[in-house]
């Protein structure tokens, strides 16, 4: 089924009025966002400095521990962080050279479903319960487009046809709890689409459903991805997905990028130990009998993240500078950057 | 939607008969057991088998299955079921209706209830909520003291004081400043009057409101956090809604589900409530009625006032199991 792009009128035309937009600008940056939580035993650091990009068409994998950013970093693109106890301690993130950050709240607020949306995990829980599935899709073209209730249940229908739920006209009056786990996920997906966004931010997209299920999800994400030309940011743990859809990957740890390079670059020879003992720790069909592959260890309390390198604690090649110097994410070849004292030894080491 | 009312119905209709028949049975039982009250009726004169047999006549004690101990009395239960349906609830020891005295008796009561229940509603149910958007600032301080302090404050002890500050002491103020048949004259009298019961009502009505708000304004307070800290509002944040819709529209209808069982709750606690509220305040209501039935031992009184009680009781949990229903789809396909 393809999908007709339907940009009405002057495209979704917020952003374009906004200080700083350039049409040839990248599609979204984030530079050295950081993401801080007052907690009672202290601030937490939940993002110490990210930095990535992300053009149009192009899917990019964020990957990590729980813990290590990867959803904070997700929330505060689309500026849904708990303010307090959340706060965005610095850096930038620009949409078309429109730093978000800088927007004023109702600016922000126009921003979301119109350019930057997002797909949340879990949907039954991210859907509300006590509202219809059209009413839920509907809202979006009611609030951000004025149309009537008629004509947004018509555009909610449309919606649900495009992420192939069979019989949508019928399933467009029903309750998120009628759904199946795998259509329920559609219905997320529906709603991120709504508006057409030019990005699209898929958090765990697939975590609470089955095999086949998870399969299914992501090859309409792709798709629709690729029909739209969308900016895809993919936050996942699962790393065949990643090998599976993604161009490129940031791989996070303690609220920094500690990698970041093309998906099948890292696949081939990682440059960091963390994302080597990822991908070491993936089952392996063709290695049976044995114990999986485990980092030993815990990622730091974020509240107290030691100098040095936050991941020298569980690193097999941490040397004494490991511990008193951090390594800053810097190029090591071409297109590939990691934060390691040891990156060029980490690569061409050929321990798997 | 249609068949669950069609259910719902059917379930409180057979929920009646029993708690009908219940009430009956513990009845007779008593009687069956203590001896018949026709008797407390001559109080210490000598009287007839013949007198006491004319006395058991009159108020309807005279079926010989009194006199066998476990007897459901099911012939006695028909007859007074039979006269029920037809609003004949028997003669008192005075020797008048029943049905008059209670037709009397329920809209003080009413009143007094219908405004408790917007206090509750409106007050308890507003409160919560905003103390719950301005979580951790001054409001809500100030909200969760006020409830701590109205539930530690015993509600006849609180009805005592407000009866001297406001009926006496401002009561005065008003009737001296504005006249005795003034609006503010009339709203803060001491007692009932039955020329003006709405307004006469209005503080004792508030003052019943105020027993049980506390656990109302709290959970509403608590139910409206949980919520909004619940995925689906971070979704509807990120669909871009004003956080006007977003509280409205995505949290306060989800947050509202527990709290409308809370209010069905309290209106049933507020019926032993209202027997201490009338008292003070004298009002001529069904609270009054049913406290001097049950020290006179007027037994049709009592036994009257109780089935519309359970009556009450239960048309007030259909109601809240209705609107429940209504807010709460997932109820509705079960």
């Amino acid at each position: 089924m393809t999908v007709e792009l339907d940009r009405q009128g002057s495209h979704n035309g917020y952003v374009e009025g906004l200080p700083g937009y350039r049409d040839d600008a990248p599609l979204l940056e984030v530079e050295d966002l950081q993401v801080e939580f007052h907690t009672r035993d202290g601030v937490a650091r939940a993002v110490n400095g990210v930095d990535f990009s992300l053009r149009a068409g192009e899917t990019l994998a964020v990957v990590g521990e729980s813990g290590s950013g990867k959803s904070v970093t997700a929330q505060a693109i689309m500026g849904i962080l708990e303010e307090p106890p959340a706060r965005v301690a610095g850096g930038e993130i620009r949409f078309r050279g429109v730093d978000l950050l800088k927007l004023s709240a109702e600016r922000r607020r126009r921003i979301r479903a119109n350019h930057v949306a997002m797909v949340f995990q879990d949907a039954l829980s991210a859907l509300n319960p006590v509202w219809t599935v059209g009413f839920q899709l509907g809202e979006l073209f009611r609030k951000h487009r004025g149309m009537s209730r008629k004509d947004a249940r018509r555009r909610a229908v449309e919606l649900l046809d495009m992420v192939r739920i069979p019989a949508a006209a019928q399933r467009v009056d029903e309750y998120p709890h009628q759904f199946s786990g795998g259509m329920r996920q559609r219905v997320m997906i529906a709603m991120a689409l709504a508006l057409d966004p030019e990005v699209l931010i898929a958090d765990e997209p697939t975590t609470a459903l089955d095999v086949t299920v998870q399969a299914q999800i992501m090859r309409l994400l792709s798709d629709i991805q690729a029909e739209r030309h969308m900016g895809l940011i993919l936050i996942t743990h699962d790393l065949g997905v990643v090998a599976d859809v993604a161009d490129d990957i940031t791989v996070m740890y303690a609220g920094r990028a500690v990698e970041q390079a093309n998906v099948r670059d890292t696949f081939a020879s990682p440059a960091h130990p963390y994302t080597k003992a990822l991908l070491r720790s993936i089952p392996r069909l063709d290695v049976k009998g044995q114990r999986l592959e485990v980092i030993a260890g815990l990622p730091p309390v974020l509240t107290d993240i030691p100098p040095g390198c936050a991941f020298a604690p569980r690193c097999g090649y941490a040397q004494d500078v490991c511990r008193t110097e951090r390594p800053p994410l810097s190029t090591v070849t071409a297109g590939r950057s990691a934060a390691c004292h040891f990156a060029s030894e980490v690569m061409t080491d050929d321990v798997n | 939607m249609g068949r669950y009312v069609i259910r719902r119905l059917l379930q409180a209709v057979l929920t009646l008969f029993f708690v009908l028949f219940l009430l009956h049975y513990l009845l007779s039982l008593a009687i069956q057991v203590n001896g018949n009250p026709a008797r407390t009726f001559f109080g210490d004169k000598p009287a007839t088998p013949e007198q006491i047999a004319a006395v058991e006549a009159k108020f309807g004690t005279d079926d010989p299955c009194l006199d066998r101990l476990g007897d459901p009395c099911l012939g006695m239960f028909q007859q007074r079921m039979a006269d029920w349906m037809t609003l004949d609830f028997g003669t008192n020891f005075d020797g008048y209706a029943v049905t008059d005295e209670i037709v009397r008796a329920v809209p003080p009561t009413l009143i007094l209830f219908a405004i408790s229940t917007s206090v509750w509603v409106l007050f308890g149910v507003t409160t919560g909520v905003l103390a719950a958007m301005k979580r951790g600032r001054f409001f809500d301080y100030l909200v969760r003291a006020g409830t701590t302090f109205t539930v530690a404050v015993p509600t006849f002890l609180l009805l005592v004081i407000t009866q001297q500050l406001v009926g006496v002491s401002l009561g005065n103020w008003a009737r001296d400043t504005f006249g005795r048949e003034s609006v503010l004259g009339i709203v803060f009298q001491p007692s009932y009057d039955d020329r003006y019961p709405f307004l006469s009502l209005l503080v004792p009505g508030i003052l019943l409101g105020a027993f049980g708000i506390a656990g109302i304004t709290r959970l509403s307070r608590t139910s409206m956090l949980e919520n909004l800290r619940a995925d689906f509002v971070r979704t509807a944040k990120a669909k871009g809604l004003t956080s006007r819709r977003v509280t409205i529209v995505h949290t306060l209808r989800n947050s509202l589900i527990p709290v409308i069982t809370l209010v069905g709750f309290t209106l049933a606690d507020a019926l032993g409530g209202t027997v201490i509220t009338e008292g003070i305040y004298s009002i001529p209501g069904m609270g009054g009625l049913a406290y001097n039935a049950t020290r006179e031992n007027d037994l049709p009184v009592v036994i009257a006032i109780v089935a519309i009680l359970s009556v009450c009781f239960m048309v007030v949990t259909l109601l809240i199991d209705l609107l429940y229903a209504v807010l709460d789809p997932r109820i509705r396909y079960e």
